[in-house]
């Protein structure tokens, strides 16, 4: 008898509690992410019509892709798509770079103060995002800042916020908020290579370059390949930086990017569009996450 | 790790974030709007006691809506400061709309109250109390903006508040220095612009902002060129005509000649700091302007004054207008009878008027605002200059006649994004006049509105 209950009852127990765990994830998750990017899907497929003149009454009627091809057939699209897609080429490779070169840094036997360092870092990542870019805005503007001051009166004409050096200056904000972050999920993995691995190459006679190129990084590349997605992602949605850019930068459109150029579309009550450009840039990321993904996998198979 | 990744990817402004937000805002638009738009309902006063929200951002307005608190214990006016307009309270005022958490009363520009109304917005406070005999009481204009020029057949969406008619702020003391008069012509500007610059490195006439479409447009206001006429219930888009190419080229030429500074955001710290070490002498703006430099530029006190804006013909005596507010009733309010009467207090109380001359530097648009002692002063910032003689003479030489697009934010942000590469070099003000008339077309149609050719 007890023998048929249990089985009987197991199952069920096995069915639910999995979800009683998830369930501080999966209720937010859904309310907070998949309805909202599902609402937007059908706002997306919708438009207003107006019926009784200017100030008549609105309706809401069904589109289709419609409102895709708008936005696709607007100039903005492709200029803010090439724009971060440029800046990623750059930006995601130096900071990527310079984060591998600090936690290598940290972990290898001769860092001194290691705790310390980590920390200073990481401390940009603890600086709100438009604390940052104030800030930096503020380094760059040339009536303002120090710098560019001391570089003029050394007869270097500079212009951190021109047409030609903004988005530069926004790189350098990105890079300089996200190393230490990046640097310390690389670190994290570092701490978890096997020290006989390190030693084992010591005793064959490798230095401490060929143990750090050739033993820690290919072992921490899954950390390698997860921080180059969430840059990816970060990139492609750029928004903060170049939205309190444009306060002191004339050379900073509406449409700078496309995650920009959706606040933009949805604050002039093109919400519709708006919700289009979001879609499509929500896929974007998507297919260029999967891509790096399956890329690096093939790669390290 | 999970949570920290997320926390990441969530900072840099996720496209999953903006969605999330216009569900969240969007999320009770819809049918909401379509009984707020029934025109002229009734406007019953409540009973007991009541707390109206107020969105503005004229400097000082506290001390007026403590004056309205005191007197009116039962109507308290609860004010928050909020961003100019075009700066971030047109956005958060349109998303609170959506998302119905709009405040009862807001400060809306003119330009903007034809959008504000598109989306359903404002409230019609036609049969409020002490609205259907306060035409009078305001300057023609400013009235035939809030009733859209239909004479009260159309309703009353807002309560006018001041204006913005535009004059030339310029440093006396670098000009006299020079050897320069104020010049009376644009063509004098001009060569004023170019002495100043020869005079000292660095030093520019003035600024041409990106982020200020509207003071450009102030600028076309003066030459008669209004962007947008309405026809019955069809638009008809004019931003790129003879009069408006006239402006364009003339600033496409300073910006060439690099007479100048075209890296200095309007309003921005960098701007105030050039004000304040003389390398930027001149500013064309609006009367409320005053403040603005008054309190931006402290250290140039006394050395300012003020000159009738420079004219498109010798002897000409026409002014543009930057700006000028209403005070409007949202959408949802559920005291429309209240905000109205502290909207009408607000803007035709000749202590109100008084306190937001003095704090915010407002020029009324009530006529009774013209004999405020206070704009009857030398004011010491200026040279002892009586500086609102300057902007009531402006104010009477304002063109009537112009008229808002119901699309302006789009207007204003292709003007604005144009502009970027036009100070950039990789345009023109011509060229971005003539983007921006095609693209305003296109935004019209957008709304689903008439438009003609």
């Amino acid at each position: 008898m007890t023998t048929t209950r249990t089985p009987a009852t197991t199952p069920r127990r096995r069915t639910l509690a999995p979800f009683a765990f998830l369930a501080p994830f999966l209720i937010p998750f859904v309310l907070f992410t998949l309805v909202p990017v599902g609402y937007a899907f059908w706002q997306s497929l919708h438009r207003t019509e107006r019926t009784g003149g200017t100030f008549g009454r609105t309706e809401t009627v069904f589109a289709g892709f419609e409102q895709y091809a708008d936005v696709v057939s607007e100039p903005f699209f492709v200029d803010s798509l090439v724009r971060v897609a440029l800046f990623g080429l750059v930006q995601i490779p130096v900071m990527l770079a310079l984060a591998l070169a600090l936690a290598l840094l940290l972990d290898s036997a001769v860092a001194r103060l290691k705790r310390f360092f980590r920390l200073v870092y990481f401390v940009p990542y603890g600086i709100p995002g438009v604390v940052a870019a104030l800030m930096w805005a503020f380094l760059y503007d040339p009536q303002l800042s120090p710098v560019v001051g001391l570089l003029r009166s050394a007869h270097l004409d500079v212009d951190l916020l021109g047409p030609g050096a903004v988005l530069f200056s926004i790189g350098n904000v990105v890079t300089w908020t996200y190393t230490g972050y990046n640097m310390l999920i690389m670190y994290a993995a570092l701490q978890a290579v096997p020290a006989d691995l390190s030693e084992a190459a010591r005793v064959d006679g490798a230095g401490a370059w060929t143990i750090a190129l050739r033993i820690k990084v290919p072992v921490i590349r899954p950390a390698l390949v997860l921080t180059g997605v969430f840059s990816l992602i970060g990139t492609f949605q750029l928004f903060t930086e170049p939205q309190v850019f444009r306060a002191i930068s004339t050379s900073v459109t509406s449409t700078y990017t496309p995650n920009l150029a959706a606040y933009s579309l949805a604050s002039s009550d093109r919400y519709s569009e708006a919700a289009a450009l979001s879609v499509l840039l929500a896929v974007a990321t998507f297919a260029l996450s999967f891509l790096f993904l399956r890329f690096t996998a093939r790669r390290q198979g | 790790m999970a949570v920290r990744n997320r926390g990441s990817v969530a900072r840099r402004g996720s496209a999953g974030g903006v969605v999330l937000i216009l569900a969240a805002l969007s999320a009770c638009g819809g049918g909401q709007d379509e009984d707020d738009r029934t025109a002229s309902a009734a406007c019953e006063p409540a009973s007991g006691k009541v707390t109206l929200d107020y969105w503005s951002w004229v400097p000082g307005m506290q001390k007026a809506v403590d004056l309205w608190n005191s007197q009116n214990p039962d109507v308290q006016v609860k004010l928050k400061s909020t961003p100019a307009g075009n700066v971030g309270t047109y956005q958060n005022l349109s998303n609170a709309l959506k998302a119905a958490k709009a405040p009862d009363l807001s400060q809306i520009e003119y330009d903007s109250l034809a959008s504000f109304r598109l989306k359903g917005g404002l409230k019609d406070i036609a049969q409020c109390a002490g609205i259907p005999d306060a035409a009078p009481k305001f300057a023609d204009w400013t009235w035939s903006q809030v009733d859209f020029g239909a004479g009260g057949k159309d309703g009353v969406w807002a309560v006018p508040q001041d204006t913005g008619p535009m004059a030339l702020y310029y440093r006396k003391d670098v000009f006299d220095k020079l050897g320069l008069a104020a010049p009376t012509t644009w063509e004098e500007y001009e060569a004023a612009a170019r002495k100043i610059q020869a005079a000292k490195k660095g030093q520019y006439i003035t600024h041409f902002s990106q982020t200020d479409p509207n003071w450009f447009t102030g600028l076309l206001w003066q030459n008669k060129a209004p962007m947008f006429e309405r026809e019955g219930d069809r638009w008809k888009v004019t931003v790129d005509r003879p009069e408006s190419r006239k402006v364009a080229d003339y600033w496409q030429k300073l910006i060439d000649d690099k007479l100048v500074a075209t890296d200095l955001q309007g309003f921005s710290p960098a701007l105030y700091k050039a004000w304040n070490d003389g390398e930027v002498v001149t500013w064309i703006s609006a009367a409320w302007g005053y403040s603005t430099i008054r309190d931006n530029a402290k250290s140039t006190s006394g050395k300012w004054a003020v000159a009738p804006m420079p004219q498109w013909e010798k002897g000409g005596q026409q002014a543009g207008n930057w700006g000028g507010s209403t005070t409007a009733v949202l959408t949802g309010s559920k005291y429309p009878a209240e905000a109205a009467k502290f909207a009408l207090w607000l803007n035709t109380d000749a202590k109100a008027l008084e306190i937001l001359n003095r704090e915010g530097g407002l020029y009324p648009a009530a006529r009774t605002g013209a004999d405020l002692p206070a704009l009857k002063q030398p004011v010491d910032f200026y040279g002892k200059q009586k500086i609102f003689d300057v902007f009531a003479e402006a104010s009477q030489n304002v063109d009537t006649d112009f008229t808002w697009g119901p699309t302006m934010t789009d207007t204003y942000r292709f003007l604005s994004d144009g502009t970027a590469k036009a100070t950039g070099g990789g345009s023109t003000l011509a060229e971005v006049l003539k983007a921006t008339a095609s693209q305003s077309v296109e935004s019209l149609r957008k709304q689903s509105l008439d438009v003609t050719d």
